[in-house]
């Protein structure tokens, strides 16, 4: 019903791509804080106390309609092999993000009005960034059929993307 | 006595120049020249796909898809620095931090962001320029593009540049909400131009 819904489908797909904007936006915003590259001079604390609710609302209504998105196509997802990358990059950032508010709450007060956040925040910033535009661009790729199962030769991409009907052919 | 009358006469100027881009707008809306417009620009836009942006689109869908992913981490950029600053303007984040700082730094990520956006909007729509010339939502796209930075640059910057204490608490959350408004319109359309291509 989802898929066969022209309006909604896209309206779905629509909503979760354009919640970016209000997740992924605050996250940036959070992490280029940490790296000084924007309000250096308002506490880094702040900022991310007061983006984190934004935040979560965004990646709650991009996650339940992430999940539908999957429910509506899940054979096309789950043997995408961007999709599986997608997955692990989003494991990974959110391991990041655990890590990443660990080290901030036990680094409560110390550093707050500096212009940059200490070392271990920062390169939690960077690989937050760098995790998040991937999952960004894997989300963007799983339309495009580079690496659909009939037409993959190549074993590990078999592999890779969970293609069984072909890889038992072989 | 002079300066008050400075003042005067300028902002007279500015409302006349206002009335006068709005009758243009509206003559070229509501006329026979829009549509001659939209046919002249067939030509314009066949030719963008034998540039080299439009021959990289279209021969490489990989870099197509890329610059995709790079147009959409643009647009993340671009919401974030509007709901910062908007938000701030609406009381609703930061109302311990002066407007003036979040509203400057806000705006230049904004920019920032902006820049890319249509960079690399530019390059998608060389590549698939004679697709969307027929797509209604294209156009719909340019014009929401058109009036957010024109509301942008020459509405919200130039009015906030003034003390906040001096603008109607109403008019700057009226500012807000459009801004809002605006640049979800022009994330929403551009998205529907996949769909209405597909």
């Amino acid at each position: 019903m989802l898929v066969s819904g022209y309006y909604s489908w896209n309206w779905l797909e629509a909503t979760h791509v354009l919640t970016l904007m209000i997740s992924i936006g605050s996250l940036f915003i959070i992490d280029f804080r940490m790296l000084g590259w924007v309000l250096p001079d308002v506490s880094a604390t702040a900022i991310a106390d007061r983006l984190h609710k934004p935040m979560i609302i965004g990646f709650v209504i991009m996650f339940i309609t992430g999940i539908l998105l999957v429910y509506a196509k899940p054979v096309e997802n789950v043997q995408s092999l961007w999709f599986r990358i997608k997955m692990i990059l989003l494991v990974m950032a959110f391991i990041n993000a655990w890590v990443f508010n660990s080290r901030m709450k036990a680094a409560d007060g110390t550093w707050d009005s500096a212009r940059v956040a200490p070392k271990g925040l920062r390169t939690g910033a960077i690989i937050s960034l760098c995790l998040w535009c991937g999952v960004i661009a894997m989300g963007r790729f799983i339309p495009y059929d580079w690496v659909d199962c009939p037409k993959v030769s190549n074993t590990a991409l078999l592999w890779a993307s969970g293609c069984v009907e072909q890889l038992n052919a072989l | 006595m002079s300066a008050l009358g400075s003042t005067s006469s300028t902002s007279y100027g500015k409302t006349i120049t206002v009335a006068v881009l709005l009758f243009i707008l509206l003559t070229f809306s509501f006329t026979d020249l829009r549509y001659q417009t939209w046919l002249r620009l067939y030509e314009f836009f066949l030719w963008l796909e034998t540039t080299p942006f439009g021959v990289i689109g279209k021969t490489w869908g990989a870099v197509f898809a890329v610059v995709e992913a790079i147009h959409l981490l643009a647009m993340a950029l671009l919401g974030g620095a509007v709901i910062v600053g908007d938000a701030r303007l609406l009381g609703w984040l930061f109302i311990d931090v002066p407007a003036r700082e979040i509203l400057d730094k806000a705006h230049k990520v904004f920019v920032v962001g902006l820049t890319v956006v249509l960079i690399t909007g530019i390059f998608m729509a060389c590549g698939v320029a004679g697709k969307i010339y027929w797509l209604p939502v294209f156009w719909y796209k340019m014009l929401a593009l058109a009036t957010g930075i024109f509301f942008v640059f020459f509405i919200r910057r130039p009015l906030l540049r003034h003390p906040l204490e001096e603008i109607h608490p109403r008019v700057t959350k009226l500012i807000a909400i459009s801004s809002m408004l605006l640049w979800f319109t022009v994330a929403a359309t551009g998205r529907w131009i996949g769909f209405a291509g597909s």
